[in-house]
């Protein structure tokens, strides 16, 4: 009985891995194939492997700051992200009623204004009352305003499922409110919080349009601005640089999201049960 | 002491003189070819120390690679140090371009010369006249081209709104053995669907898009114009709703339906090149970035890729431009005199950059390197079949026209081509959503909404 239902489960499981992992396959692939080979319709399933593509993103292009630039920013947001929305996404838990769901709610929506609408007036706010353009600087004080109301909904259904009883068990043993929240809630909401750095992290590193209108030098750009504009020529996509590119970031990022799966899953459904 | 046979008044050449000799010319032959790619502009003034001036300057990601490196290391170095200014380009992607002038013009702040590959005449008020650099080029090389000229110049406003640097013919690039093999030629839009299902059964359809992207946008107003229907006429009045519109409507539908692939619809600028990459397509209209890349890759068929004017219509073989480089400089620019002088400099001296694009650019000003010296370039171009560029020089000369055609690009016609209202008309007709008359009809009432908006804001 046994071997069936693993049997079953391997035979949903293992075609649905080889479907996710088909592009990263090919990626690799690709990324190991010479410029010429790709577009050779005579040599789609040839494969003399070199890494020409990987010495060109290194030694042709600002590949590395890209990514330096990336980490940065994406550091910089997760801390401002998680000051602000883990004090307000605990508030708005402890809010019980009609007015904590409705700010809830709000806060929530201003995260649906899509980026290709807010760029315009934001252009304006960094270039001209701010003086960021062309900084990081500029990004790091955008990018927190979708990265912290998205925060503070994942964090408040979180911190509903955290019981009221065992802060105030810790408030009669004489914890202050904030130790409380230090040594019980905290501890407690650990994959909340993971969740929350992980999608921040992974929202800033995909995230194009702010850093295609704010950052304008080379030196200063992200990696998904610098791919891109770097490695497409007008109508000539670089693919196996393009591919190369884009699969050394997702390597690490893939690691962490399995070290952390259980922990991750767990932060998203955490709101969803009571 | 001296020779006997040593002619009066002349001196024997010691060992000493003669290392002395060597080594002032060798110092003199080592100077001037260290400055032989800045020769063309004169000597520099300032070089080694910090220049003075500033100049931001923001273009595309060029095509081909040796003309970034010419125009950032040796055009803008060279200028800057010789003009005292400190010239910094930044490069980004085509396809951003629009967006990035928004951002620009919504912060009132950026780059001091900006150019995109279309003329965006609809930011008219948020740019200086241009025409004294216009002036100052005309008075070096000689005439402005009737191109260039249609597409940066208001004659409502009497307003140079951009000066166009160079343009990028857009010619037909089709495979010759694959046409050869059906005994057919795509000299006329008559061949092009006579052939095209013969060479579709064979598993090479014709690759003309009909999707939401500049070479659809080109490609098929340009086909319109081959079948008599313009947009606008030459008062620019719009002209779309006419029964030639409706001909050539229904004509590239039937050609979708016995030539082409239905993923032509969701083509995106890269697409069609990649079509012909792949060995699949035909036919293209494309500029010769389409046929330089197979050279440079080794592709298989790259000696097959012939370059052809756009196919005559009913009405003759009328093309457009492939891509418009222009040039503007904001109201809001910092340094407007040296990017006024930067730009003049650029369109005087363009033979350089023509040469530096391998023969994708053409200036916009003919005097700067005139066709007849272009043509002794592209015929020299060692590639096969020999010769195949020489016609490029004719296309650009007699089959190239402006967005607006027979009218000037302005700004009702440039939001006629940024919104992409050209490729949704064809579209609707060869998915089967509307006939061609209605899509025609609903086409041209969106145009004249335009053009009336435009009308009223005093730009048409």
């Amino acid at each position: 009985m046994a071997w069936r239902s693993r049997a079953f489960s391997y035979g949903v499981v293992v075609p649905f891995a080889a479907l996710l992992a088909f592009p990263f396959a090919w990626m690799a692939v690709t990324s190991l194939k010479p410029e010429a080979q790709v577009y050779d319709p005579t040599k789609v399933w040839s494969f003399h492997p070199t890494l020409a593509a990987y010495g060109f993103l290194f030694h042709h292009t600002d590949y590395l700051l890209w990514l330096r630039n990336s980490c940065l920013v994406g550091l910089m947001v997760v801390v401002i992200t998680l000051a602000f929305a883990v004090p307000a996404g605990y508030a708005l838990a402890r809010l019980a009623g009609r007015i904590g769901r409705a700010l809830g709610v709000a806060i929530f929506l201003t995260y649906l204004v899509p980026p290709t609408l807010l760029f315009l007036p934001l252009s304006r706010v960094i270039s001209q009352y701010l003086h960021l353009s062309d900084r990081l600087w500029a990004l790091v004080v955008v990018y927190p305003s979708f990265t912290i109301p998205f925060a503070i909904w994942l964090l408040m259904g979180f911190f509903k499922t955290i019981p009221q009883e065992l802060e105030d068990a810790a408030l009669v043993d004489g914890c202050s409110r904030f130790g409380a929240l230090v040594r019980i809630v905290f501890p407690i909401s650990a994959p909340g919080i993971l969740t929350v750095v992980i999608f921040t992290f992974s929202l800033v590193l995909n995230e194009f349009v702010y850093a295609i209108t704010f950052i304008s030098s080379s030196a200063n750009r992200t990696l998904p601005v610098g791919v891109p504009t770097d490695l497409i020529r007008g109508d000539l996509f670089n693919w196996p640089g393009i591919m190369a590119a884009i699969l050394l970031p997702s390597i690490p990022l893939a690691l962490v999201y399995n070290l952390f799966l259980n922990r991750f899953i767990t932060g998203f459904t955490g709101g969803a049960f009571r | 002491m001296a020779d006997i046979d040593e002619p009066a008044g002349a001196k024997r050449l010691t060992r000493r003189d003669l290392l002395r000799k060597a080594g002032v010319g060798a110092v003199a032959v080592g100077a001037a070819s260290a400055g032989a790619p800045y020769a063309f502009a004169g000597p520099m003034r300032f070089k080694g120390r910090w220049l003075k001036g500033d100049l931001s300057i923001i273009q595309w990601v060029h095509f081909v690679p040796a003309y970034d490196v010419w125009f950032d290391n040796t055009w803008c170095k060279q200028w800057g140090e010789k003009n005292d200014v400190q010239v910094n380009v930044e490069h980004i992607n085509n396809t951003l371009l629009d967006t990035r002038a928004a951002a620009e013009v919504a912060a009132q702040s950026g780059h001091d010369l900006f150019q995109n590959l279309h003329p965006m005449a609809s930011y008219e008020d948020q740019v200086i006249n241009h025409a004294s650099i216009v002036a100052e080029i005309e008075h070096k090389v000689g005439k402005y081209g009737a191109l260039g000229k249609a597409s940066t110049y208001n004659p409502k406003t009497k307003k140079y709104f951009a000066v166009s640097d160079n343009y990028v013919p857009d010619p037909v690039i089709w495979r010759h053995d694959l046409w050869n093999d059906i005994g057919q030629s795509p000299a006329t839009w008559d061949h092009v669907m006579a052939a095209a299902p013969k060479l579709k059964a064979k598993g090479h359809p014709i690759g003309i898009g009909q999707s939401q992207e500049l070479d659809s946008d080109m490609a098929l107003i340009a086909f319109l114009m081959c079948f008599g229907a313009f947009i606008q006429d030459e008062d620019n009045r719009p002209t779309l709703g006419s029964k030639r519109a409706v001909e050539a409507v229904s004509f590239m539908a039937s050609l979708y339906k016995k030539g082409e692939d239905p993923a032509i619809f969701g083509w995106n600028p890269a697409s069609n090149n990649n079509y012909l990459y792949s060995g699949t397509a035909s036919m293209i209209l494309n500029a010769i970035s389409a046929t330089r890349t197979p050279e440079q890759l080794n592709l298989p068929f790259a000696d097959q890729l012939w370059i052809w004017p756009i196919p005559a219509g009913p009405h003759g073989r009328l093309g457009l431009e492939h891509v418009m480089g222009c040039y503007n400089i904001w109201k809001f620019s910092k340094n407007k005199e040296n990017a006024e002088k930067f730009l003049a400099d650029l369109c005087i001296n363009y033979k350089q950059a023509t040469l530096a694009s391998q023969l994708y650019n053409f200036p916009s000003f003919p005097g700067a390197f005139p066709f007849s010296a272009i043509r002794k370039v592209a015929a020299a171009d060692p590639h096969k079949p020999k010769g195949k560029y020489t016609i490029l020089t004719t296309i650009a000369e007699k089959y190239t026209h402006n967005i607006g055609y027979p009218g000037t690009t302005n700004a009702a016609m440039d939001e006629v081509f940024s919104k992409y209202l050209i490729p949704q008309m064809f579209a609707q007709v060869s998915q089967g959503k509307l006939s061609a008359a209605d899509s025609v009809r609903d086409t041209n009432n969106v145009v004249k909404d335009i053009y009336a908006k435009w009308k009223k804001r005093g730009k048409i």
